[in-house]
């Protein structure tokens, strides 16, 4: 599993922008993470929990949020949100929900994509 | 007095790989050189396949041999006379890219045509991980079950060729190849889908007219 080299490149990311931004705690941070990787959603939060001590992460909170498939049909040019049967990570088939057809192209639903952060800083810095 | 701010940051992790993958191709296309990334379960006979192509194709080979720990299966395609570049993961399960990116470097791309990328046996992290191939070409084995392909749908969704080699054990484990056949045709109905046993040599010539299709219509 890469969950762990995961945390770690998304803890990097992180500190990086906490540096720039003069923050002198990092307080939250949200993720979003698509059904189509191979990452779990729990592991990657429990990692990133063990990783961040003594860090400026150390007491932030951690907020995963769930990326639902998006599709672009080649077969009947549907946009959207796609079907996936079995809405489980890892186990999602995508299917075009117009006509059914799985020559699809993903638009969304691959990411491990750090959002935002809110952070605290001092107000001389504000 | 302290005070919260909010940071955008956008930054997609995953975003950076398949960057860096598409680097690797646009090299790999500039030496014309055609790779193809094999993936597939532990010991389904990704190594066996590589070097039975080796010896069999026209082409001028090279390979990438990903491995967890040992160069094993480097010092296997060495005894073939072909260029080889083997890369130890460490603790990850799979390549990605930037590993990639080097051992290109240390290849005479200038001298090959194809470019076999062995990736670490698994059938679930690689699907994360694009390394810039042309070609992606699955090897299971029927000594893995016939459950495999409905347990891994999604690296079966993305793969340009799939192989299910071991037929010659297939009654001895009691396993239903064909039910393998037919669920990759549920996950994927465009890709062809090759039963193999390399011990007997059934299907392995399909496989070598398969990949020269491939890189023809490149
Ligand atoms: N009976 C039988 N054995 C095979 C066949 N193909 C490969 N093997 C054997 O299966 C074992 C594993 O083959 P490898 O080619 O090393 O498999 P691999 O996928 O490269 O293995 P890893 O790199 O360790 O994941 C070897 O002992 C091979 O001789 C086959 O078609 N039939
Ligand atoms: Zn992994
Ligand atoms: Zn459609
Ligand atoms: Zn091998
Ligand atoms: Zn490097």
């Amino acid at each position: 599993m890469h969950e762990l080299s995961m945390a770690q490149a998304i803890v990097d990311t992180v500190l990086d922008a906490a540096e720039k931004n003069n923050a002198t705690e990092v307080v939250e941070v949200t993720i979003e993470v698509g059904m189509l990787t191979m990452l779990n959603p729990e592991q990657l939060k429990f990692l990133l929990d063990v990783i961040t001590e003594d860090t400026l992460l150390e007491n932030s909170k951690i907020i995963i949020e769930d990326v639902p498939v998006e599709i672009e049909c080649r077969n009947c040019e549907f946009e959207g949100l796609a079907n996936t049967d079995g809405s489980d990570h890892y186990l999602a088939i995508v299917l075009c929900p117009e006509c059914g057809e799985r020559n699809v192209e993903i638009i969304k639903g691959r990411e491990c994509n750090v959002k935002n952060i809110k952070i605290e800083k001092s107000d001389e810095d504000a | 007095m302290h005070k919260i701010a909010e940071v955008e940051v956008q930054h997609d992790i995953m975003v950076a790989n398949r960057k860096l993958a598409k680097k690797n191709q646009r090299k790999l296309d500039k030496e014309s050189v055609f790779a193809v990334d094999v993936v597939g379960a532990i010991g389904s006979g990704k190594t066996s396949l590589i070097e039975a192509l080796i010896d069999a194709m026209d082409y001028r080979i090279g390979v990438i041999a990903g491995d967890v720990i040992s160069k094993y299966d480097a010092g296997r395609f060495q005894q073939h006379q072909v260029p080889v570049v083997g890369l130890n993961t460490g603790k990850e399960c799979h390549l990605d890219a930037h590993l990639v990116e080097h051992a290109i470097h240390d290849l005479p791309l200038a001298e090959m045509d194809i470019l076999f990328i062995e990736n670490v046996g698994n059938l679930i992290c690689p699907v994360d991980f694009d390394l810039g191939s042309h070609m992606r070409m699955v090897v299971i084995s029927v000594t893995e079950g016939d459950d495999t392909v409905e347990k891994h749908p999604l690296i079966f969704q993305d793969a340009d060729l799939v192989v299910i080699n071991k037929v010659d054990l297939a009654d001895a484990v009691g396993v239903d190849s064909d039910k393998m056949v037919k669920d990759v045709g549920e996950i994927n109905p465009e890709v062809q889908v090759i039963k193999t046993s390399l011990k007997t040599g059934t299907g392995f010539e399909e496989v070598v007219k398969a990949i020269d299709k491939f890189l023809k219509d490149y």
